[in-house]
């Protein structure tokens, strides 16, 4: 047990002090009780801007602490997704069927993953490689799915549905408690905090050193004996699982999937919750998905079609301004210094 | 004569999919083969190349001219894009993916606000000539001529212009390229605009062959991509053409005889094996190629 608490509260990550810890607990004891004045609508909201959590950390792993850039963890997210509404929609009125269906799906997620990064990272390509054979691995995915509109394309009893998507897919189930409502808000409440603390440990352990080694000097790690493309390989397989976590949670939320959400404009988003956030910090990137997809879902409910254009925006200001991320950028500085690193940064620019 | 036409037939199937294949790579491979940058902006140069020329076409142009006007735009394009945002990533790859990505999706949604859903297509210049049950395109027929003159223009630029020797220069040693009073930051600017203005020009050339939309990019991205890291940044011109070639060798067949996607994806396989066998692309195992022929003999 100490040994968990000393991993979590290790270096690798802002936030370090009491001042912050005890503010951590109040916002997690404000996220639980939060269904004490939120109703049943809003606690489905607030569980959606949490069910993309576990995607950004994956990314925040692979890209900020490894080194790794990935345009495609919407690819895995649309897997797990797709696969656990075939299992589970196939064994409804089981009970078990949700089950089978999430460990389907996150397996099928490990096999896509390591296969893929077998390919890529043992033939020790150069840094540009994976995120563009990522991305046209999510571009082919979605064409696949959109062409699969039709009878003959279902599996059992599960129609893939083409552009149409997956609909009817089943919440998620133990035995006869189903989640829906308060019970799936705080289900994916929980995962989302576990996920966070699994991840503070993982790169604060013996693995996430040698993963921070790897991204500041790949020949050196290598050189001092670690066998660089299996950790790039796992951190990938690991991430690519995280994101079927998102996936999962996702279909179980609004019970329906669509190619678009393995689609280009989808797989931009996890991109931008991480740069904006700050890519070296997985607490800064928890922050800025749930501020994102707050934003992003008030606006697109209000039917604006500038989403788009916002968010492509957001990112080139970012990458220009504020590189190392904004959450960030304010951790470090505080408000006052960042305002005049800003004015620092547009001088020289 | 029914042997004759079928040879024909096949060989034209292979010389559109390597036509396609070049067009959409080549402005893509000359950035990265001279910064080691991908600009994820691409196809959505490609969709201003396209509009550029059905715009213009549309005030009365003759086509080969809109698509002469498309390169030049584009081509002012990319340099004031390359003043602006991506001069500042240089040497920081990955930054550099991300930020083209966010003026891809600039571009195209706001091109989408600005212009619409769509833009009236151009009509397929040329007919089609039979040779034996088969009728071939002669649009299609023209689309390799001027790739192959395209690549032979590069070639041309490249080996043999001053601009090209200092291009090579940078490419293989931009500090001592400085160093010995080539303007480094000079030769990138123009280098990005090249490829931009390649990208226009191949979007205009492809503009009859698809529907004009702001989010017709993307049909391009997947095989310019896959081309390119086939492809790989040792040598511009071996790169695009050799892995064309290859490329088109594993599509044309799968195809004809599965359909298109699954052409696409036999193209993904194709490259994680080929990238598993040569990880820098094909153009590293040519250049080696020559290194080692162009060296004298002990």
């Amino acid at each position: 047990m100490k040994r968990l608490l000393r991993l979590a509260t290790g270096p690798e990550d802002i936030g370090r002090s009491p001042g912050f810890w005890v503010a951590f607990a109040v916002l997690v004891v404000y996220l639980f009780a939060s269904p004490l004045w939120l109703n049943e609508f809003e606690a489905y909201n607030v569980s959606f801007y949490l069910l993309n959590l576990p995607m950004a950390l994956g990314l925040c792993l692979l890209w900020g602490y490894c080194g790794v850039l990935s345009f495609g963890q919407v690819a895995y997210f649309g897997i797990a997704g797709y696969v656990y509404g075939i299992i589970a929609g196939n064994l409804v009125g089981t009970g078990w069927g949700p089950i089978a269906g999430e460990l389907g799906g996150l397996a099928a997620c490990v096999v896509v993953s390591a296969i893929f990064g077998y390919f890529v990272f043992y033939a020790r390509v150069q840094a540009w490689i994976v995120p563009i054979l990522t991305l046209v691995l999510t571009l082919l995915l979605e064409t696949f799915l959109g062409q699969t509109a039709g009878y003959q394309w279902r599996v059992g009893n599960v129609q893939l549905g083409g552009y149409n998507g997956m609909t009817g897919i089943p919440s998620f189930q133990i035995g006869n408690l189903v989640f829906y409502g308060y019970a799936f808000y705080y289900f994916v409440l929980v995962a989302v905090v576990l996920c966070y603390f699994g991840c503070r440990m993982v790169v604060n352990s013996h693995f996430g050193k040698v993963m921070l080694a790897i991204r500041e000097d790949p020949l050196r790690a290598e050189l001092l004996g670690y066998d660089i493309r299996a950790r790039q390989l796992g951190v990938f397989v690991l991430a690519s699982v995280l994101a079927g976590i998102s996936g999962l949670f996702y279909v179980q939320w609004g019970n329906y999937i669509t190619p678009s959400q393995v689609g280009l404009v989808s797989a931009a988003l996890p991109v931008i919750w991480v740069a904006v956030g700050g890519r070296t910090s997985l607490l800064a990137v928890a922050i800025s998905t749930y501020a994102l997809n707050w934003v992003n879902y008030s606006l697109s409910s209000a039917g604006n079609q500038y989403a788009l254009v916002i968010i492509g925006a957001l990112l080139v200001v970012v990458m220009l301004f504020f590189p190392r991320g904004i959450v960030v950028m304010l951790a470090e500085t505080g408000f006052r210094g960042g305002v005049a690193k800003l004015r620092d940064t547009l001088r020289r620019g | 004569m029914e042997d004759l036409s079928v040879v024909v037939s096949i060989l034209y199937q292979f010389g559109t999919n390597a036509t396609f294949l070049l067009l959409c790579a080549l402005g893509l491979i000359v950035i990265l083969g001279m910064m080691n940058i991908i600009n994820l902006a691409h196809g959505e140069l490609m969709m201003m190349g396209a509009y550029t020329a059905s715009l213009a076409y549309q005030v009365g142009i003759p086509f080969p001219i809109a698509v002469v006007l498309s390169f030049f735009v584009v081509g002012v394009f990319g340099a004031i894009l390359e003043r602006l945002v991506v001069r500042r990533f240089y040497g920081r790859e990955l930054g550099a993916l991300v930020v083209t990505w966010g003026i891809s999706l600039l571009l195209s949604q706001g091109t989408f606000l600005v212009l619409g859903p769509f833009l009236p297509s151009i009509p397929i210049p040329g007919g089609a000539i039979d040779v034996g049950q088969y009728s071939l395109s002669v649009y299609w027929l023209i689309l390799i001529a001027v790739s192959v003159a395209a690549v032979l223009g590069l070639a041309w630029l490249y080996n043999r212009t001053e601009f090209g020797l200092h291009a090579r220069a940078t490419m293989q040693n931009a500090e001592m390229a400085r160093a010995l009073g080539v303007n480094t930051d000079r030769i990138y600017m123009l280098t990005f605009s090249l490829g931009a203005g390649l990208a226009g020009f191949s979007g205009a050339l492809l503009a009859p062959t698809a529907s004009i939309m702001p989010f017709m990019g993307q049909q391009f991205v997947a095989p310019a991509f896959i081309t390119v890291v086939v492809g790989g940044a040792s040598n511009v011109i071996a790169g695009a053409v050799g892995s064309s070639v290859l490329l088109s060798l594993v599509r044309t067949p799968v195809g004809f005889y599965l359909g298109a996607f699954l052409g696409l994806v036999a193209l993904l396989l194709a490259a994680l094996v080929i990238i598993r066998l040569m990880p820098n692309g094909v153009s590293a195992y040519f250049q080696r190629w020559s290194d080692r022929r162009s060296r004298p003999t002990l």
